[in-house]
């Protein structure tokens, strides 16, 4: 094998773990929710390609309320659901959408858009 | 001071005003000589002292009528009174509990709407009012808002009023019986701006609207994209076309570098949601469809810019560009979204369909007059008339008149519902024959339809158990692609022929390009939103993919006897007379009806049905006696008349004959028989019995034909219960089980290891339906959300049953069909696209085609599950 063969293959290698690294093992950053006065865990989440904050920490039992802000047309994104909750809303663009529900259960819950390729995590403590 | 001027709202200054008009202690000052026209013919409009009524305070007491609800006024009149008469300013109050109404009267300068409400709230009463959204169009100015609120709130029977300028709406609470929706358009067109339908209110339209939008923009993107490919094709293959294959290879790298900038509004405007999409995906530390065709095209546009700009740095011949690759795949990715987007459009015709139902008048009765209003401001406890042909409105029951009501389009029953007084009629039906008249129980999101609606939608968006492993698979999916592209070029650069580069970087950019995580992620939530709004079409409501998925695997179904095989209401059956009877078959029936109409046996109102079926005239009855455990005496034309069992008979002394042997073989049909004696003389038997279902023998068999077997389960007694199995075709009954065992049983039946199937009336079965693998509720009419049930059958047949399996057996094959197709898609695609094909028979896949095959596997996956719009159930409702 040729050096440059080698450093491609190392290269490769490399790539790999990096990605591997990247998108599976390396931890997450997580959005804690404050519980505000009037009780409920509140965050607002805007929507542009991904959930932004995607990782959301909260406390059981109390109730949350997420509001959602699209910013963007792709169809994609046009509806939200959390199906663990059977929660689900649409999300027309620039508009403000407010879903809320009481997680009574510990646990860490996924929510996405209608087919998946968006995705956040709801974990419940 | 500066003032408005009332009429075009402007601020003057009083002593530069145009003019100036006293009226009822008031001072107005005016800006011009129309503004002061306009005053002077109806200066009373202008008035906004009170600004939550309308109503003057020097006109001395004001009377509103405010309907309540909430609590049962009959028990809380007084309290409700006290509370009202303690507040100052209330002179008089009145409560009308029939019509659910409190009428007040008060001074309107002490007090004023909002506080009447609130102290009516204040003991728990809720004020049926209603809220309305009104959309406003250009408001800009935040002054204007004040102008408008007062304006509303100055309004006749409008509550509170507030304007949102970020949304550009106005809420209105108001009283419905007190002003209309027109007047407050009105009140906001005085001042200058139009009304529109608030957006928030119609979502489905507002989507469609953003659809459309979405498609127009992307097919955009698509011709420009399209446009740029044919230019930059006709490079790549320069070597065929006649003046650009004479070039030398400077002037070609030249016109390369025309093409690269070319693409660039292609990569960063038709493909710009990729590249924003993959790198906030990046930014999450997640990777979709979009970081795949960035990266692909992204690749592919460096390599050939390097290569062309540096051409020496590469072997020789590998110095071409692959610009097609980049302006090709995207335009044909964004096509596909498109055609995706018009597809996906078709998947949700179910809901539109329900919505169009939807009337959008309703002619209600107030103060004795008929008016046409928006259906929205209908009220709890209005009077509707509604003729012939039209439709109903909103939910109720009937109070005047009677008429056939086609029903199909909630129930799939296609047969018309007689209805008369007393009746319910659901919004949405469509009344065919009479005129009536009804007073609405639910309106707006209470309605029959509304629910019905709501629940369909979030059904639909639910998530059926399948879908979660095409989750897991995609989460992985896309880094693993990566990986594999990574591998791809390794292998290709060590150990391929040569341009050992050019070979390297097509294969990868091709493994980036064909693979499709979007045709995973579609397959379940399409397919499902198809399958359930066709449920919903014939009258079957599924809560949940997962309640369609498990229908799918019924083995048993368990059928309630009473009210789901049979009609749950005891029906005149037999009428048999005896060898000496005095009197024929009508006669005996008229007579043992008449006694029966004083008797208040739940069998007797049977017998008297059965009667009036056969138009026989009652006669009078003296001497009614209940003989407890026996039966009742009575004398009717003179008649002495004896009803009852065995017991009384053998206690009266009452020869039987061949009526006792009789008897025996109609309570082996399950039928319960009833003697009669007429002076003393066996006459006859009239025997009664809760009947079957027209359908359910039909509906039973074709779930047997199905492969499932159908178990019955009663509390009665085992004779009833086999006389009504027989008469069905059921083999396995479980009788006399107690309500509170019929859970247990089910679970016995679970033991067994087979999938279970509860059907039945979603009150006493709730238990009972929680338990069973998948619990079918059977809803008549209203009762549409029936909490314990997976799947509410709006119509009390069992051809239900079968219709909802065969929904559920038709979307889970096509969720299969999704799921395999692109599975195997992916899994075929992705090692013909690394090119394992080609050390065997020297095939390698174009990047172009590849492009082509994942914008159209998504578009197949859509358009398969629209296939599931032309199923159609066996028993078809229309």
């Amino acid at each position: 094998m040729s050096p440059s063969q080698i450093t491609v293959v190392l290269f490769g290698l490399g790539l790999t773990i990096l990605i591997a690294w990247y998108f599976w093992f390396a931890p997450k950053a997580q959005t804690r929710v404050a519980v505000s006065a009037s009780g409920a865990q509140e965050v607002a989440i805007t929507v542009r390609g991904g959930y932004t904050p995607d990782v959301i920490v909260v406390q059981k039992g109390r109730p949350v309320r997420l509001t959602f802000t699209r910013q963007e047309s792709s169809a994609c994104s046009e509806k939200v659901l959390f199906p663990d909750f059977n929660q689900n809303a649409n999300l027309p663009e620039g508009e403000q959408v407010t879903l809320e529900f009481t997680p009574d259960k510990a646990g860490e819950y996924g929510f996405q858009c209608q087919m998946g390729m968006l995705r956040g995590k709801l974990i419940v403590e | 001071m500066t003032q408005h001027d009332p009429v075009c709202g402007m601020e003057i200054e009083p002593q530069s005003a145009f003019a100036k008009r006293e009226h009822m202690g008031q001072t107005f000052y005016f800006c011009s000589q129309s503004c002061v026209d306009q005053f002077d013919k109806d200066p009373h409009h202008y008035m906004m002292t009170s600004a939550t009524t309308g109503f003057n305070p020097q006109m001395t007491l004001t009377r509103i009528e405010l309907p309540v609800s909430g609590l049962p006024l009959k028990d809380h009149a007084t309290h409700l009174e006290s509370t009202l008469r303690a507040v100052n300013g209330v002179a008089e109050v009145k409560v009308n509990v029939a019509a659910n109404r409190l009428e007040v009267q008060y001074d309107a300068g002490k007090v004023d709407v909002s506080k009447l409400v609130g102290a009516v709230k204040s003991i728990g009463f809720q004020v049926g009012g209603t809220n309305v959204k009104i959309g406003i169009e250009n408001l800009r100015c935040a002054s204007c808002v004040k102008f408008i609120e007062d304006e509303l709130k100055s309004t006749q029977g409008v509550l509170n009023a507030t304007v949102n300028i970020a949304t550009q709406e106005a809420t209105v609470d108001y009283l419905p019986q007190n002003t209309t929706l027109a007047e407050l358009n009105k009140a906001i067109e005085t001042w200058g701006y139009k009304s529109r339908q608030a957006t928030s209110d119609a979502p489905v339209d507002k989507q469609e609207e953003a659809h459309a939008n979405e498609y127009r923009k992307l097919m955009n993107k698509f011709w420009f994209a399209a446009a740029i490919s044919v230019i930059v094709m006709i490079t790549a293959y320069y070597q065929i076309v006649p003046v650009l294959r004479d070039l030398s290879m400077d002037s070609l790298r030249l016109v390369w570098g025309v093409t690269a900038l070319l693409t660039l509004p292609v990569m960063f405007w038709s493909g710009s949601d990729f590249f924003t999409g993959g790198w906030a995906a990046f930014k999450h530390r997640s990777a979709n469809m979009n970081t795949l065709i960035a990266l692909g095209t992204g690749a592919a546009w460096l390599y050939s810019t390097f290569a062309i700009l540096f051409p020496s740095v590469f072997p020789e011949g590998t110095s071409e560009p692959f610009y097609d690759v980049v302006a090709v795949v995207i335009a044909l990715v964004v096509l596909g979204q498109a055609l995706e987007l018009r597809a996906k459009g078709q998947s949700s015709s179910a809901i539109k369909k329900l919505l169009g139902l939807q009337a959008k008048t309703a002619r209600v009765i107030r103060d004795g007059k008929e008016m046409d209003i928006p259906v929205e401001e209908v009220l709890v406890g209005d009077v509707i008339q509604v003729r012939p042909g039209e439709k109903v409105p909103v939910d109720g029951v009937i109070v005047e008149g009677s008429s056939a009501v086609d029903e199909s389009m909630l129930t799939g029953e296609s047969m018309p519902a007689s209805k008369k007084m007393g009746d319910e009629v659901i919004g949405a039906t469509i009344n065919k024959t009479g005129a009536f008249k009804f007073r609405t129980t639910k309106v707006g999101k209470d309605t029959a339809l509304a629910q019905i609606v709501k629940m369909v939608q979030d059904a639909q968006n639910s998530k059926a158990p399948i879908a979660r492993l095409a989750d897991t698979v995609s989460g992985y999916f896309v880094p693993i692609v990566m990986i594999l592209a990574v591998w791809t070029f390794v292998v290709w650069f060590a150990f391929g022929p040569q341009p050992q580069l050019v070979y390297a970087l097509v294969t990868s950019v091709t493994v980036l390009i064909i693979a499709c995580p979007c045709a995973l992620g579609l397959a379940t939530p399409m397919s499902l939103m198809v399958g359930i709004g066709k449920g919903a079409e014939s009258g079957i409501l599924i809560r949940s993919g997962e309640a369609l998925q498990t229908a799918r695997a019924i083995q048993i179904v368990v059928l309630d006897k009473t009210g789901t095989i049979t009609k749950g209401k005891p029906e005149l059956t037999d009428v048999i007379l005896g060898e000496q009877s005095s009197v024929d078959s009508d006669q005996l029936l008229k007579l043992a009806s008449s006694v029966e109409k004083v008797s208040e046996h739940p069998l007797a109102q049977a017998i008297v049905d059965g009667a009036q079926a056969r138009k026989l005239k009652l006669a009078e009855v003296k001497d009614f006696e209940a003989i407890p455990g026996h039966g009742v005496s009575a004398k009717v034309e003179d008649k002495n008349i004896l009803i009852g069992n065995l017991k009384l008979m053998n206690r009266e002394n009452i020869a039987l004959g061949s009526l006792e042997e009789k008897s025996k073989s109609l309570a082996d049909d399950g039928k319960t028989p009833m003697f009669i004696a007429i002076d003393g003389k066996a006459a006859g038997i009239i025997a009664v019995a809760d009947t079957v279902k027209e359908d359910s023998a039909e509906a039973i068999a074709v779930l047997q034909k199905m492969g499932i077997e159908v178990v019955m389960i009663t509390g009665d007694n085992r004779r009833t219960a086999e006389a009504i199995a027989r008469k069905v075709g059921i083999t396995r009954v479980l009788a006399e089980v107690l309500p509170e065992d019929k859970a247990n049983n089910i679970q016995q039946l679970q033991a067994e290891g087979k999938q279970v199937a509860m059907v039945g009336d979603g009150i006493n079965d709730a238990p009972a339906l929680a338990q069973a693998d998948v619990g079918l509720a059977i809803g008549t009419g209203t009762d549409v959300a029936i909490e314990a049930s997976d799947i509410t059958l709006i119509k009390g047949s069992l051809k239900g049953v079968v219709t909802a399996i065969e929904v559920s057996r038709a979307t889970m094959t096509n969720i299969y069909q999704n799921l395999v197709g692109a599975f195997f898609y992916n899994v075929l695609g992705i090692p013909v696209a690394m090119g394992l094909l080609f050390p065997f028979f020297g095939v390698l896949l174009s990047p172009l085609i590849a492009g082509a095959a994942m914008a159209f596997s998504s578009v197949t996956v859509v358009g398969n599950a629209n296939r599931l719009r032309g199923f159609k159930p066996k028993f078809t409702a229309r």
